[in-house]
């Protein structure tokens, strides 16, 4: 990992900014729904249109699915979150959360033909917000900054020095 | 990125194989660890702000004392969650048990919510165990299949508890006679699960548009529906299906029974008795008078009959002898197609109300040889008229024989609370002495005694009348 000593200050403030707003974004994703007595993806993924949906639907059918869902979800984007705040992990944390958000993605993609009736702040084509942070996640993934300002700097030294 | 300035004059002090940490380590480590600090503070802030605007929203509608209560909920299934969510949000309600025979599951789903909400909650799988138990109950929270609510009823409130109930009071018209004497020989409290008796849209309706304003003029007509999309049976994950023996105990013949009871016959009465129950009790309420006779066609058209004993669609046609005169109204539902979903239509020669349960859904329509409701608009009953049309049809050229489409008026009270809530609320408030039901047992079991011969009035094929004498226990 070469690249974590040749930012300049300002390029680890942007990055560093970038990983602690999506990681805030994300633990306070998790712990809203943590907070919800019942709440259940069910209804996000019977919504499911496009490739997927078959897939999706067939989840939200399964009980013992759903409930197996919900919980990776909620301690998913709850660890993911505090990874990314941290810098805990950073990297294996940016790719986690590309993967959740892709399933996001997915499930319900804005593509052209597609009508959704949950409703959304925006206006999207093609491009939504998830795909956006997805995008911020391989950022982060490519030009980590847990080694420079995280607790990976703390790790990768105490890694070190059990392996020597 | 070529300059390297974080760790300019530090490269030199370090042995290159990074496993030291000096200071400067510990707070470039610790550097964002800080941020945490600021969520919590904003999660803290957040949930502090969220509980005040909860209960100042609750205290609105609660009125006087709310010294705690101590209840219990008996079936912790859809419905039963359903209530229980309801309940989190009612000051002063504290659960004591839950009593659930899928124990493994419902339980304790329902048990490991409340504890996240401090209640001191024991699952129980057998309600009588459950009484036997628990000594300190106020009151009872009953959402177990309809072939329970009678036994189940009947054994707490002769307990002294006083008890909720979910529609259908019974799946038997001798079940619900029993329950009305149980509360009228104990003297305790009895309230069905019609909840929309309790809700602030439907309680405007009736008493201010069509009692005060009369705003129908004379009701000529009814109609209401369900319709719902097709689904598929309930089904359980393999692990946590319950010992045979286990259902064969509280009546059940198999795991896919248990789950889908509702089909069944003498566990349930379908999805006319579960749905349409709800809206019939309007027209019985908005009417003032439960039907004089009833029509009905209806059957197992699209599902499997093994497993779906009850009709899975019925059409009902009642004739309702009111003081204004005839009133035919029309009922049915579907579970094959959910166009429009649900709602309850009232047609007077003045006006038309649509009223649904279903997120502030509904209208008035002012006929347009009404006079003006001008007045009643001054007076907050109803919202300034719209255009009931969309403007670019609205432009199109009347035909002579059509009347102008009327004007449409929103129903001026908003209600975002979960459905269950005010009735429930409502009975708490009886419970604590500072209210009356507004579903006492006599009412459920009019609306039962209405609802279940539409079921006899599909086996018998033809029009059956209701006796004056049938809607009353003597």
């Amino acid at each position: 990992m070469a690249l974590d000593t040749k930012y300049t200050n300002w390029q680890v403030a942007g990055l560093v900014a970038l990983r602690v707003l999506i990681g805030w974004h994300f633990l306070y994703e998790g712990i809203a729904k943590l907070m919800k007595p019942g709440w259940t993806a069910a209804g996000y993924l019977l919504q499911s249109k496009w490739l997927f949906s078959g897939l999706f639907h067939a989840m939200a059918a399964n009980e013992a699915v759903m409930d197996a869902v919900n919980f990776l979800n909620i301690w998913g984007l709850i660890f993911i979150g505090l990874g990314l705040i941290v810098g805990a992990f950073t990297r294996a944390a940016s790719l986690a959360g590309m993967a959740l958000i892709l399933l996001y993605y997915v499930c319900n993609p804005p593509l052209v033909g597609l009508y959704y009736t949950i409703p959304s702040e925006g206006n999207y084509l093609i491009v939504n917000k998830n795909i956006v942070e997805l995008a911020a996640l391989f950022v982060l993934f490519l030009f980590p900054t847990g080694k420079i300002l995280g607790m990976d700097r703390l790790i990768s030294r105490l890694l070190n020095r059990i392996r020597s | 990125m070529s300059k390297g300035k974080n760790d300019k004059g530090k490269s030199e002090k370090k042995p290159a194989d990074g496993t030291t940490m000096d200071r400067r380590d510990f707070l470039q480590g610790m550097a964002t660890v800080p941020v945490l600090g600021v969520f919590g503070a904003a999660l803290a802030g957040k949930i502090i702000t969220d509980k005040r605007s909860e209960s100042a929203a609750v205290r609105k509608t609660t009125a006087g004392d709310i010294s705690d209560l101590n209840i219990a909920l008996l079936g912790a299934g859809a419905e039963g969650q359903v209530l229980m969510n309801a309940c989190l949000k009612i000051p002063g309600i504290r659960f004591k048990a839950v009593c659930d025979i899928w124990t493994d599951y419902n339980q304790l789903r329902a048990v490991r919510i409340l504890q996240k909400y401090k209640h001191d909650v024991t699952g129980y799988e057998d309600y009588r165990e459950m009484l036997d138990k628990e000594k300190d109950l106020d009151a009872v929270l009953i959402a177990t299949p309809d072939f329970w609510h009678a036994e189940q009823t009947i054994a707490c409130l002769e307990a002294g508890l006083d008890v909720y109930c979910e529609k259908e009071m019974s799946n038997t018209l001798e079940g619900a006679a029993r329950m009305v004497e149980a509360a009228r020989r104990t003297g305790k409290l009895l309230q069905i699960g019609h909840q929309r008796r309790s809700n602030p849209r439907y309680i405007h309706c009736y008493e201010k548009l069509i009692k005060e304003a009369g705003l129908l003029g004379r009701i000529t007509s009814a109609n209401g529906q369900w319709n719902r999309s097709v689904q598929p049976d309930l089904g359980w994950p393999a692990r946590y299906a319950i010992d045979p023996a286990v259902l064969k105990k509280y009546g059940y013949a198999s795991m896919h029974q248990f789950r889908n009871w509702r089909w069944y016959r003498g566990l349930g009465g379908g999805p006319i008795v579960d749905l349409g129950s709800h809206q019939i009790d309007i027209f019985n309420w908005f009417l003032e008078t439960p039907p004089s006779a009833v029509m009905a066609s209806g059957g197992t058209d699209y599902y499997d009959r093994a497993t779906h004993e009850w009709y899975d669609t019925v059409l009902a046609l009642f004739e309702y002898e009111t003081d204004q005169g005839m009133v035919r109204a029309s009922y049915q539902t579907l579970t094959t197609n959910s166009s429009e979903g649900y709602f309850e239509n009232f047609l007077g020669d003045q006006g038309t109300l649509n009223i649904s349960e279903s997120a502030n859904r509904g209208g008035v329509y002012r006929e347009p040889s009404a006079p003006p409701w001008d007045q009643w608009v001054t007076q907050g009953l109803l919202s300034k008229p719209v255009p009931s049309l969309p403007v670019d049809t609205a432009g199109a050229v009347l035909d002579v024989r059509e009347t102008v489409s009327p004007d449409k008026h929103e129903i001026p009270v908003t209600f975002t609370d979960p459905y269950h809530q005010p009735h429930l609320e409502n009975f708490f408030n009886a419970v604590r002495g500072t209210g009356t039901l507004n579903c006492p047992p006599d009412i459920g079991y009019e609306t039962a005694v209405t609802v279940l011969k539409v079921n006899d009035a599909v086996e018998a094929a033809r029009r059956l009348r209701y006796g004056k004498d049938e809607f009353r226990i003597q």
